[in-house]
């Protein structure tokens, strides 16, 4: 797996016009913050928004949360790096939205009213009636969390020093301490509402930038002959990465899209679950309109450094920044940076959402201790969450690039299976669940300890987390099936109505 | 029906496995290897829709034509992009902007299915997914239950 966000330095960007819009935006994420804090009064408001979430609100955060700052910076470089095959991660987008739809959102959303579920563990438990499953997919989540919002973190600190000129460590703490400020009062449902903000700066600043870049390198087909004519390779369908790598990408990243904890959980949060039928067309327009800049700067700027334009970069992460300087209006950068934080800050109050939920409600759970007073023990949780991370991100760089890096397949191999196909599958066994989420655990820990310390990589590019998803969603069939005498016994009768709903 | 999807889903998860079990065991990349993948992954992708789909054993005839007509059509790129030879040299023809090979696999896996499967879910939601009824009856079944069954 690619790192997903920026771990290097950015061009300076203390320009007036960008700080000015910067600051802008804090402060409108501050009044959204103010308004829903006063809107919260219970842990069903903290983590899923009371369940009273419209459609639309629902599809423009899940969009915000699902892309992160990596469809503004790490995208567009990984496109300069190694061409088309860097857009096999964004291709599966046409197919995710509606396979999400049919495979989980109606099943999610009427388990969260049968029986008034907050977090994925809490439907795994609910599934396989297994405490067991449910605290070993929130020990997964965790890890994952922690991992994620470290690196999310440590981009947010260089984007915010890269315009405010902070310096590294105070970026990282100011923009730990605007996302907990929010988080801790408001929740998810101030999460929700400044990412539907977000998400439309993310998408009006991704449509005018496509702009820009078609027209600084003269259209696509200009950009594509002439960068045809230095690198044949980089325009090929796999571009420089050959076929198993790429279709690796699309694999975890189309079957992956099924166990992101913090995308599927807002099924939970949607108010009427007749209001499903238009998700996936909202969510793909939405998708669509946001990818549009990762796919277009780097083949613009790849371009233009052909040319003799731009000189090569020195980090694939400069490649946005870059274009935006010399190619754009201030004003239109100022939007995009404050677009880049939008996204960060969204995917960290998501995370924060989710692993605060794992340590406040699902590891009590899974222990038999349920806690009392949620909301205040998740307002605890959601600072020390934060802390911790910030505090990683701070102290190891190479650590957090670590950390960083396994966070979506260690989600797609722990969850897919057990809640994806087991909600889909009344004959997915308790066994089988437990078994595929601990494969999924191992393989992807093992695997990227491996290759990290470079005692062993995968050959030709292959993806750890490619391998831990096949791995899981295998173990899971087969111990299923050899277990699959007593399954039909381990659902529970309002589980069942759901399951065939 | 289900029984079905189900083995289609098991069999594509075989596929990808193959793949990757391919270039693990063996010192070079067998040709054949990206081939497994491609096919699992797009399998699985539409064989779990399909799935996901299916209510009471049986899924809508649009439905299926709808699933199948995609599959169909991502198998189709994915092989154009890994049969056809390369050729994305400086004075390649371009197809919409990219090389033949390049727009085929994106605009047939990326681009025109996002133009059919939303709008198939949303033309069939209310017949095959979700009607009034529907939630009635799960809301129904759901107060039908003791308090102990429903935990």
């Amino acid at each position: 797996m690619p790192s997903l966000l920026l771990q290097s330095a950015l061009p300076a960007l203390a320009q007036p016009t960008i700080v000015t819009v910067a600051v802008g935006y804090f402060l409108v994420v501050a009044a959204i913050a103010v308004w829903a804090t006063r809107r919260m009064r219970s842990a069903s408001d903290f983590f899923v928004a009371g369940a009273g979430v419209g459609l639309f609100t629902l599809a423009i955060a899940k969009t915000a949360a699902t892309l992160s700052g990596f469809a503004f910076i790490g995208g567009p470089g990984l496109v300069y790096t190694i061409g088309i095959g860097a857009v096999m991660i964004i291709l599966p987008g046409a197919l995710t939205n509606s396979l999400g739809a049919w495979v989980l959102a109606k099943k999610m959303r009427l388990l969260g009213e049968v029986r008034g579920l907050m977090t994925v563990p809490d439907a795994i438990g609910a599934r396989y009636r297994s405490r067991a499953a449910q605290g070993l997919s929130a020990v997964a989540i965790l890890i994952a969390v922690v991992g994620y919002m470290a690196t999310n973190l440590l981009a947010l600190g260089l984007v915010i020093d890269a315009v405010f000129s902070t310096g590294l460590g105070a970026g990282i703490w100011m923009g730990a301490a605007i996302i907990l400020a929010y988080s801790v009062a408001g929740g998810i449902l101030a999460g929700l509402y400044t990412d539907v903000f977000q998400g439309s700066v993310m998408a009006a600043a991704s449509l005018v930038v496509f702009g820009f870049a078609m027209k600084s390198g003269g259209g696509l087909g200009h950009i594509s002959h002439t960068i045809m004519a230095a690198d044949a390779t980089y325009l090929g369908p796999w571009g420089t990465i050959g076929p198993m790598a790429a279709i690796s990408y699309f694999f975890v990243f189309s079957m992956g899209s099924l166990g992101q904890p913090h995308v599927i959980h807002k099924f939970y949060m949607l108010r009427d679950p007749r209001q499903l039928k238009w998700y996936p067309v909202l969510m793909t327009i939405a998708l669509a309109a946001m990818v549009l800049l990762y796919i277009s700067v780097g083949l613009a700027v790849k371009a233009l450094v052909v040319q003799g334009a731009l000189p090569p970069l020195t980090s694939a992460d400069h490649a946005t920044p870059t274009f935006l300087l010399h190619y754009a209006p201030s004003m239109v950068a100022g939007l995009v940076f404050s677009g880049v934080i939008a996204a960060i800050m969204a995917t960290v109050n998501s995370f924060i959402s989710v692993g605060a939920a794992a340590l406040t409600h699902d590891l009590p759970k899974a222990f038999g201790r349920p806690v009392t007073n949620e909301l205040f023990v998740g307002r605890l949780t959601t600072v020390g969450l934060t802390v911790a991370a910030a505090a990683v991100a701070q102290v190891s760089g190479t650590l957090v690039a670590f950390l960083g890096i396994f966070g979506w397949g260690l989600f797609a191999s722990t969850i897919v299976p057990a809640l994806a196909i087991g909600l889909n599958w009344d004959g997915a066994t308790r066994a089988g669940a437990i078994a595929s989420i601990a494969t999924g655990l191992v393989v992807t820990l093992l695997g990227e300890t491996l290759r990290y310390f470079t005692v062993y990589s995968l050959p030709v590019g292959v993806t750890v987390s490619g391998l831990s998803l096949v791995a899981s969603l295998l173990v899971f069939f087969a111990v299923s099936l050899l277990t699959r005498a007593n399954a039909a016994q381990e659902i529970d009768s309002d589980i069942r109505v759901v399951m065939d709903a | 029906m289900k029984r079905i999807l189900l083995a289609c889903v098991v069999a594509s998860c075989v596929l990808a496995g193959a793949g990757y079990a391919g270039v693990i065991v063996s010192t070079h990349s067998p040709v054949w290897a990206p081939w497994c993948l491609a096919m699992g992954a797009n399998g699985a992708v539409m064989s779990l829709m399909a799935l996901g789909a299916s209510r009471r054993g049986t899924l809508a005839p649009a439905l299926r034509w709808t699933f199948l007509g995609v599959f169909v059509l991502c198998a189709v790129s994915f092989g154009a992009a890994l049969a056809m030879p390369a050729n994305e040299g400086a004075a390649a023809p371009l197809l919409f902007g990219f090389p033949e090979r390049t727009a085929i696999l994106l605009y047939g896996v990326g681009v025109v299915p996002m133009f059919i499967l939303p709008f198939a879910y949303a033309l069939t939601f209310d017949a095959s997914t979700l009607s009034a009824d529907d939630l009635a009856r799960v809301r129904a079944a759901h107060h039908a239950l003791s308090p102990d069954e429903r935990v």
